[in-house]
C-alpha cells in the first residue's frame, strides 16, 4: 500500500491532472492518443468519459508550475518561504477589506487556491512556467496589525488584546488566505491563532462561480459532467477551507486520533478560540522542512518514516487523508518525531471508496494476482471495463507506483524515484490513458502521493518501506519491524478499546 | 497597405511585461511630473489598463492623419508586439520615471516624430507626427479611454478626480511639444475638445486593418486569446457610440453587473499572468512601497 495504495490511486487520478497541467504539445499528442485508443478499441466516444484539454490555459498551466515547486525544489522552497517571511512586505500590508479584495479578488485567489490543489507536478515544465503561480503567492502582503485584529474582534468578540492574555501583533507565518498570529491564552497556554483575510471567503467563492471561465481556463472538450464533476470537487474543497471550522475540526480528529502517539504530535485545537475565520491551536516549535538538510542521515529517515507512517495510518485508520504535504507542514524534533500542521484540506473517505484501493495492493502486492489487481481497478472506476489491452501491460504500466512495496528490504526514495513516479502519472502517451479516468472521489488523492513521493525523495530517505507497509497494511498487520514500529504497536496496544476510533469521529 | 501584413502577435504579455519591469524606476531621482500621491499614478496601476490601451487605440486609430502616420512610418506591421511593448514602455516611463528619464524618453520620441511625414492617401492631406494638433489628439484619445475604462471596469474615479486626472496629464503632451494652453486641463475641456475634432474623424482602410488585427491577434498563446476576447469586448463597450457606429461594431447590450464582474475576472487572470512574469511583481512593489508612504503623509 503506502506507496502503493495511494500511487495506485494516483494512476487512476492521472487524467484529471492532465487536463490541468498539460502543455501544448503534449495536447496534441494526447488527442492523436485518444483518437487512436477509440479507434483501437472499438470505445465509444463519451463512454470514457475521459477529461481532455486541448490547451491548458496560461493561468492552469501557471496554477500547475506554481505547484512543481512544491515537488521539486521542497526544502529550498521552504526556505526561501521563510526568509520570505522574515522579509515580509510589512511596509504593503493590507489595511482594508478593500485592499484584500486588490490582491486576491478578480480570481487571484481562486488561481492560488486552484494551484495548490492542482499541484505536486512534473519536472517537465520550463523555470518561466513555475515561477508564475509562486510569484502569485509572493504577491499577497499580510495583514497590518489592525486589519487582523479587526477580524479577531469581529469573530471573537473582543478585540485581541483582551480575547488573549498576550497578543503578537506581527504574524509569525502567512498561509495564502490568512496569517498566524503567536498569543498566550488566559488559562497560560501559549497558541497560534489562523486569522483569515477579511472578504477572502466571500472574493474566492464569486469569482468560484464563474464556472464559465474556469471551464474556459480548463478547455474542457470532454462532456460537461466531467468538467463539472472536477470543478465541483475543486469547489467543494475550497469551500470547505474557507471555514476554518472545518479545518478546526480535522485537526482535532488527528489531534484525538494520534494523542498519546510516541512520533506523532498533531496540536489540539481551542474550541472557544475557533470560528469560522479565525482557529487557534496548540503552539508548537520544532525544526523546518528546510533545516533537515543540515541534520544526518539516520534522523531524516525517521522524520520519513514517521512521515509515512502518518499518511497510510491516517488513511487506512482515520480514513482521512491530509491533502495538504506540503514541506511547510511539519516541524522536526528529532529521533523521528514529527508535528503535523494544517488540516486545512483533509479528504475523508468511506469504507466503500477505500476498498478498492485496498484491493488493488493486496492484488499486485501480496497475492501477486494481476487479474484482481485489474478488476480493483476497474472497480475504483480507474481503468475502462472493456480496455483492449492486455494485463501484463497493465501491471507494468502501474508497478512503478508500487515500486517500494513490492518487495521487502531497504529501499531509498530519490528525487529521481519521484521524478519517475510523476513522469510516469503525466505519461498521456502511455496506452492507458486513454481508458484511464478518476472518479470525482479521487481526485484529491494525487496531491499525497506525488506530494510524499516529492517530500520523501528530498529527503534521500531510506527504510525497508514494504516492511512498513505490512505493519500498516490491514490485511496484514504484520509486527513491528522498526523501533518507530515498535512503539507505535505499543501505542496502540493501549488505545484498544478505548473507544476514541476517528471513525466514530465522524 | 497590404492586407495581411502583419506580423504575428506571439509574446505579447512577455515584452509588454518585460519593457514594464525596466521602464518602472529603480532609484529614481525624484517623483517625476506626478508623483505617487497623483491620480496619475492610480488610474496607471488600475485592473482597467489593458481595456484602456485597447480603447485608446482604437479611438487614435480613427484620425486619418495619426493613422497614416504610424501605418506608413512605423514598424507596426512587421513588429507589432515590439512597437506596442515600446508604446506601454514610454507611458510607464513618463508616468513612473524621474523627470529627467521622462524628459529624456519624450525627447527621443520627438526626434523619431521628426521624421514622420507624408501624405494621407485617403484625405491626401499632409500629415507631420510632430504636428501639435495630432500629438493633442493621440493624447486626448488615452486620457479619455483610461477615464472610461476605470468607470466600467475598474475603480471609478469621483469627479474631482477625473478632473485632477486631465490636469495632471497636461504635461504629457506638453513633454511631446503640444503647447500647454491648447490641452484640456479638465473633463469638460477634454469633452469639448473630442467633440470638436469628431467631424475629421473616419474610418480608413489602414484603420479597419490595424484594429481589425488588434481586436483578434493571431499568434496569441491560445490560453490568452481567450481572455483577449473579453478585453476586447469591454474596449468595444467602452468605446463612444459614434466609434463604435464608424467602425461598423454592432452595440452592445447594456452591461450588467454580471457581465462587468466576468470582465474584471478574465483582467484579473491577465494580471496574474502578467505578474508571473519576471520582475513584475518588484517593480509593482516599487511603486507600492512609494504611494503607501505617500499616502501617510
Amino acid at each position: 500500500m503506502a506507496a502503493g495504495i495511494g500511487a495506485a490511486a494516483a494512476g487512476g487520478v492521472s487524467i484529471a491532472a492532465l487536463t490541468l497541467l498539460r502543455g501544448k504539445r503534449g495536447a496534441g499528442e494526447r488527442a492523436d492518443r485518444l483518437g487512436a485508443g477509440r479507434r483501437a478499441g472499438g470505445i465509444r466516444a463519451g463512454s470514457l468519459r475521459v477529461l481532455r484539454a486541448e490547451r491548458g490555459l496560461t493561468a492552469l498551466r501557471l496554477v500547475a508550475r506554481g505547484g512543481a515547486r512544491y515537488a521539486s525544489n521542497a526544502p529550498r522552497l521552504f526556505a526561501s518561504a521563510g526568509e520570505h517571511r522574515e522579509a515580509l512586505r510589512n511596509d504593503l500590508a493590507l489595511q482594508t477589506a478593500e485592499d484584500v479584495a486588490a490582491t486576491l479578488g478578480t480570481m487571484k485567489g481562486v488561481l492560488m487556491k486552484l494551484g495548490q490543489m492542482a499541484s505536486y507536478v512534473d519536472d517537465g515544465l520550463s523555470p518561466a512556467a513555475r515561477r508564475t503561480l509562486s510569484r502569485l503567492q509572493d504577491s499577497v502582503p499580510p495583514m497590518s496589525p489592525e486589519l487582523a485584529a479587526q477580524v479577531v474582534a469581529e469573530e471573537l468578540g473582543q478585540p485581541p488584546e483582551r480575547a488573549f492574555a498576550t497578543w503578537d501583533p506581527e504574524p509569525i507565518a502567512v498561509a495564502s488566505i490568512g496569517q498566524v498570529h503567536r498569543a498566550i491564552t488566559h488559562d497560560g497556554r501559549a497558541v497560534a491563532v489562523k486569522v483569515q483575510y477579511p472578504g477572502i471567503a466571500e472574493t474566492i467563492e464569486a469569482d468560484l462561480g464563474n464556472v464559465a471561465l474556469l471551464r474556459r481556463m480548463l478547455k474542457i472538450t470532454a462532456p460537461m459532467q466531467d468538467v463539472d464533476a472536477l470543478l465541483a470537487e475543486l469547489r467543494e474543497r475550497v469551500t470547505e477551507e474557507l471555514d476554518y471550522r472545518t479545518e478546526a475540526r480535522n485537526q482535532q480528529m488527528f489531534a484525538d486520533y494520534y494523542a498519546g502517539h510516541p512520533y506523532i504530535h498533531v496540536p489540539g485545537i481551542v474550541p472557544e478560540l475557533s470560528t469560522r475565520r479565525v482557529v487557534t491551536s496548540e503552539l508548537a516549535d520544532g525544526a523546518r522542512f528546510g533545516e533537515l538538510a543540515g541534520w544526518s542521515q539516520a534522523e531524516r529517515d525517521l522524520a520519513a518514516e514517521t512521515i509515512y507512517r502518518f499518511v497510510f495510518r491516517s488513511l487506512y485508520e482515520a480514513h482521512a487523508f491530509n491533502g495538504d504535504p506540503h514541506p511547510g507542514n511539519y516541524l522536526f524534533h528529532g529521533g523521528g518525531r514529527v508535528t503535523f500542521l494544517d488540516f486545512g484540506l483533509v479528504k475523508h473517505f468511506t469504507a466503500e471508496e477505500l476498498r478498492p484501493l485496498v484491493a488493488m495492493v493486496k492484488h499486485l502486492c501480496v497475492d501477486n494476482d494481476p487479474e484482481g489487481f485489474r478488476r480493483a481497478m476497474e472497480d475504483a472506476g480507474f481503468l475502462a471495463p472493456d480496455a483492449p489491452l492486455p494485463t501484463d501491460m497493465i501491471v507494468e504500466h502501474m508497478a512503478v507506483f508500487y515500486d517500494t512495496v513490492r518487495e521487502r528490504g531497504p529501499r531509498t526514495m530519490t528525487g529521481a524515484y519521484a521524478s519517475a513516479v510523476i513522469r510516469r502519472f503525466f505519461d498521456f502517451r502511455s496506452p492507458l490513458a486513454a481508458y484511464v479516468q478518476i472518479p470525482r472521489s479521487y481526485v484529491i488523492l494525487q496531491r499525497i502521493n506525488l506530494g510524499l513521493f516529492a517530500l520523501l525523495g528530498e529527503l534521500s530517505a531510506t527504510a525497508d518501506w514494504r516492511c512498513v507497509a505490512e505493519e500498516i497494511w490491514p490485511f496484514v498487520q504484520g509486527p513491528p519491524c522498526t523501533p518507530i514500529g515498535a512503539a507505535e504497536a505499543g501505542w496502540r496496544a493501549t488505545r484498544t478499546g478505548a473507544g476514541n476510533g476517528v471513525r466514530s469521529v465522524r | 497597405m497590404t492586407a495581411g501584413s502583419y506580423a504575428d502577435a506571439a509574446g505579447l504579455v512577455e515584452r509588454s511585461a518585460a519593457a514594464y519591469a525596466s521602464a518602472v524606476p529603480r532609484t529614481p531621482e525624484d517623483d517625476g511630473f506626478f508623483g505617487p500621491a497623483s491620480v496619475t499614478w492610480r488610474v496607471s496601476a488600475d485592473l482597467s489598463a489593458p481595456v484602456a490601451g485597447l480603447r485608446s487605440l482604437l479611438v487614435q486609430a480613427l484620425h486619418p492623419l495619426a493613422m497614416a502616420g504610424v501605418d506608413q512610418h512605423s514598424d507596426w506591421r512587421t513588429d507589432p508586439v515590439g512597437r506596442l511593448a515600446a508604446t506601454s514602455a514610454y507611458e510607464v516611463m513618463v508616468t513612473f520615471g524621474d523627470r529627467a528619464s521622462a524628459t529624456r524618453a519624450a525627447q527621443r520620441v520627438r526626434a523619431i516624430h521628426e521624421h514622420v511625414r507624408g501624405v494621407d492617401t485617403v484625405t491626401g492631406q499632409p500629415y507631420a507626427a510632430g504636428d501639435p494638433a495630432l500629438l493633442l489628439w493621440v493624447h486626448a484619445a488615452f486620457v479619455d479611454s483610461a477615464l472610461a475604462a476605470s468607470a466600467l471596469f475598474g475603480t471609478p474615479l469621483a469627479d474631482a478626480e477625473a478632473d485632477a486626472y486631465v490636469a495632471e496629464m497636461t504635461v504629457a503632451a506638453e513633454l511631446l511639444g503640444v503647447p500647454h494652453e491648447m490641452v484640456p486641463a479638465s473633463t469638460a475641456a477634454l469633452e469639448r475638445y473630442l467633440a470638436g475634432v469628431r467631424p475629421a474623424l473616419r474610418r480608413t482602410p489602414a484603420a479597419a486593418e490595424s484594429m481589425g488585427y488588434l481586436l483578434d491577434p493571431p499568434g496569441l498563446d491560445e490560453d490568452i486569446a481567450e481572455l483577449w476576447q473579453d478585453i476586447k469586448q469591454a474596449a468595444v463597450i467602452a468605446l463612444p457610440g459614434w466609434a463604435r457606429e464608424m467602425y461598423g461594431y454592432p452595440d452592445p447590450p447594456a452591461l450588467t453587473a454580471g457581465r462587468r464582474t466576468e470582465i474584471r475576472q478574465a483582467l484579473g487572470v491577465l494580471d496574474a499572468v502578467f505578474l508571473g512574469e519576471p520582475g513584475v511583481l518588484e517593480a509593482r512593489q516599487r511603486l507600492a512601497v512609494r504611494m503607501r508612504s505617500a499616502g501617510k503623509k
